[in-house]
C-alpha cells in the first residue's frame, strides 16, 4: 500500500464525514477496503437514531456483513473476507468499535486524527494488540493520515455547537422551569 | 444472607490487597505534644506532602499510664536503589531547633477506597478517608425495597438467557424510576433479521416491553420458565466467545442472517433508541412541536398516553390519572404532555440495564456512549470482561460518563434450574 493510495482512501473518508456533518451528525467518516477496491463506507448516525452506538465503523459493517450474506457467503467466508478488508476512519476507532473490528478479525486500520477521551487503538486501551487471554489476533494499526483535514472538521463541528444535540441539553432540568 | 448481600459493587479500581497496600518510606519523628502546632506549621511550609494528602501528618500513641506520645511525618524518604537518602538539607533547621531524632517508616500510598482499607492503612500511620460521594444509588447499600426490585430484574435477565434452549447473553434495559422495562433483548449473533426500516421495530418493541412489564408484577416471584437440559456449554455467550462466530456452520438456506456484532446490550440499545423514536418521534425537543403533534395526530398520542397512564398507575397505586386522560380536556392534555417531555431521557441517562454475564469491551463500551446508569450483572466474564475482569471502563477516566457496577450474586443453577 502506498501512502498516495492510504491518503486518496481516506480522502473518501473525509467525504463521508463531511456528509455526516452535512446531516447534523459528528463528522466522522470511514470506508473499508479490500484488494484495492472501496467495498463499503460509513458516517456516524448517532443522532438521527438516538443510538450513541451507531458510529461510521459500525454503518459500513452492518453493510457488508448484509450484502456478504445476502450473495450466500458461510461465516467462515465472511471471517476470511474480513481478514482481507482495511478500515480508513477520519478519527482513531473508540473503545467499542476496536473491539468490535478486532472480534471480526479485520486486517488494518488507518486512522486519521487521535482520540484522547476514547480511542481504542493506543489512546485509554490498545485493542488492536494482540494478548495472551484472548484468541484476539489484533490487527496493524496507523494513525495521523490527513489528521488535520479531519480535527478541522470535528472543531468546526464542535464551534457551531452541536445543532442536533438534545434541546435542551438537559432536558428534566430544563422543562421544569419553563 | 439478606437480599442487600447479594449485590456487591464492583469498584472503579482494582481493589488492593487489604494487608498488603503499596506504601513509601518517609521520615518521621516523635516530638514534644507543647510544639506540635508549631511543627506542623513549619512543616507544611517548607515540606507539604504533596502526594500523599491522604497521610496525617500526626500520628498520636497512647502509651501505658496514659502518657501521649506525639510523631510527625517530616518528609517523604526518597529512595535510589536500596539506598536511603540523608533527611534534606531544608529540614535540618527545625530538626536542630526541637532536637528532632528522624527514623524511617512506612505510610500508604494511595487513599484508602474502602473502610476496610482505612483501618488497615491506619495501622501503619493514620489517613483520612473520605467515602466517594456518588450521585448514583446503591454504591453505599440499597434499601429492602431496591434490593428485591434489583433482584427481580435480575432474575428476568437471567431468565431471558435461558429462555430458548440455547444458553446466551440477555440483557433487560429498565426504568428504575417507573420500575418499568425500557427494552430486553438476547445475543442474536446467529439470528439477525436486518431490517433499515423503522416500522419493523415499533410494534413488536412496544409490545413486548408491555407485556414483560406486565409479567414483572413485583408482587409476584419470577420463574424460571423454561425447563433446560443440564450443564449447558456456554459457548453462545457472545460476550465470553465474541470470537466464536467465524467457527459457525452456516446456514445460509434460512430467512435468518448472522452477525457477529449483534451482542445482548447491543440489541438492547438499539431497541431502547427504537423505542425513544416511536415515543417521541419529534427530534426538535421543543414543547410548542410536542403540542401541535400532539392534537394533529392523535394515533401517534394515544400509546404515548397507554404508555404514561401505565407508569403513574404504578407509581401512584391509583388510577387518577388514567380518568384525566380520558376527560381529554386541554388542560390535562397539556399537564400530560409535559409530564412526556419532561419524562423523555436523553439517551438512557438514568437507566439501568441487567445482564447476566460481565459484558466484553464491546457492550461495556456501548453502555457508555448509550449514557446508562447502572450496570448489573450475575455471572463474571474472566477472559473478556471489560467491568473488572479484562479492562475497568467504570474507572477510565478519560471518558465522559461513569455508570456504577453491581455484581448480583446468583448461584449457576439458576442458569440450569427447572421450575414447573
Amino acid at each position: 500500500m502506498t501512502s498516495q493510495e492510504t491518503h486518496i482512501f481516506m480522502e473518501l473518508a473525509i467525504q463521508q464525514a463531511k456528509l455526516a456533518m452535512g446531516a447534523l451528525e459528528v463528522p466522522v467518516g470511514c470506508v473499508i477496503v479490500e484488494d484495492g477496491k472501496v467495498i463499503a463506507s460509513g458516517r456516524n448516525r448517532t443522532t438521527e437514531t438516538r443510538n450513541a452506538t451507531r458510529h461510521a465503523e459500525m454503518e459500513a459493517i452492518d453493510v457488508l456483513l448484509e450484502q456478504w450474506q445476502k450473495n450466500g457467503l458461510s461465516m467462515t467466508e465472511v471471517a476470511k473476507k474480513f481478514s482481507n478488508c482495511s478500515l480508513y476512519v477520519t478519527c482513531e476507532p473508540c473503545i467499542m468499535c476496536a473491539s468490535a473490528l478486532s472480534n471480526l478479525g479485520i486486517k488494518e486500520v488507518f486512522y486519521g486524527c487521535s482520540n484522547d477521551k476514547f480511542g481504542g487503538c493506543g489512546s485509554i486501551l490498545s485493542l488492536h494488540l494482540s494478548d495472551a487471554v484472548s484468541p484476539n489476533k489484533g490487527f496493524k494499526c496507523a494513525g495521523g493520515i490527513m489528521a488535520e483535514e479531519a480535527v478541522l472538521l470535528l472543531r468546526t463541528f464542535y464551534e457551531q455547537g452541536n445543532p442536533n444535540a438534545p434541546k435542551p441539553h438537559r432536558p428534566l432540568a430544563h422543562q421544569t422551569t419553563t | 444472607m439478606s437480599n442487600n448481600d447479594l449485590i456487591v459493587h464492583i469498584p472503579d479500581e482494582e481493589p488492593h490487597d487489604l494487608h498488603n497496600q503499596p506504601t513509601v518510606s518517609v521520615f518521621a519523628s516523635s516530638i514534644d505534644p507543647k510544639h506540635a502546632n508549631q511543627i506542623v506549621r513549619r512543616l507544611n511550609q517548607i515540606a507539604p506532602l504533596e502526594n500523599l494528602r491522604h497521610v496525617k501528618r500526626i500520628q498520636k500513641k497512647v502509651l501505658e499510664g496514659g502518657q501521649i506520645q506525639l510523631s510527625v511525618v517530616l518528609c517523604l524518604a526518597y529512595e535510589g536503589g536500596d539506598q536511603l537518602y540523608g533527611v534534606p538539607s531544608h529540614l535540618q533547621e527545625l530538626i536542630n531547633s526541637y532536637q528532632l531524632s528522624p527514623f524511617i517508616t512506612k505510610v500508604c500510598k494511595y487513599e484508602a477506597t474502602s473502610k476496610e482499607e482505612w483501618q488497615e492503612q491506619c495501622k501503619f500511620w493514620p489517613t483520612s478517608y473520605h467515602p466517594r460521594t456518588y450521585s448514583i444509588e446503591g454504591i453505599t447499600g440499597f434499601s429492602k425495597e431496591d434490593s428485591q426490585s434489583v433482584l427481580k430484574f435480575m432474575q428476568s435477565a437471567v431468565e431471558l438467557a435461558t429462555s430458548d434452549g440455547l444458553v446466551v447473553n440477555a440483557a433487560v434495559i429498565v426504568d428504575p424510576s417507573a420500575k418499568q422495562i425500557v427494552s430486553t433483548a438476547r445475543d442474536l449473533v446467529f439470528a439477525w433479521n436486518p431490517c433499515k426500516d423503522d416500522s419493523c421495530y415499533r410494534k413488536p418493541d412496544l409490545f413486548s416491553a408491555q407485556s414483560i412489564s406486565n409479567s414483572l408484577d413485583p408482587e409476584k416471584p419470577l420463574h424460571l420458565s423454561s425447563c433446560n437440559h443440564l450443564k449447558q456449554s456456554y459457548r453462545s455467550v457472545a460476550c465470553l466467545y465474541p470470537w466464536q462466530w467465524a467457527e459457525q456452520q452456516s446456514h445460509s438456506q434460512s430467512s435468518y442472517y448472522c452477525h457477529p456484532l449483534r451482542h445482548a446490550a447491543i440489541v438492547a440499545i438499539e431497541s431502547s433508541a427504537a423505542r425513544d423514536r416511536h415515543l417521541f418521534p419529534n427530534n426538535e425537543g421543543s414543547r410548542e412541536k410536542y403540542l401541535e403533534l400532539d392534537h394533529e395526530s392523535p394515533s401517534t398520542s394515544s400509546p404515548l398516553k397507554r404508555q404514561k397512564t401505565v407508569k403513574d398507575d404504578k407509581l401512584n397505586g391509583h388510577s387518577q390519572t388514567s380518568n384525566h386522560i380520558e376527560d381529554g380536556d386541554k388542560l390535562n392534555i397539556h399537564s400530560q404532555t409535559s409530564d412526556l417531555l419532561s419524562a423523555r431521557p436523553y439517551l438512557c441517562t438514568g437507566y439501568d440495564i441487567y445482564l447476566a454475564w460481565e459484558p466484553c469491551t464491546m457492550c461495556a463500551m456501548a453502555l457508555v456512549h448509550q449514557r446508562i446508569r447502572r450496570i448489573f450483572y450475575a455471572f463474571p466474564n474472566p477472559k473478556t470482561g471489560a467491568l473488572g475482569s479484562v479492562h475497568r471502563l467504570q474507572g477510565e477516566k478519560s471518558l465522559n460518563h461513569h455508570y456504577a457496577v453491581f455484581r448480583v450474586l446468583i448461584p449457576e443453577e439458576a442458569l440450569h434450574k427447572c421450575h414447573t
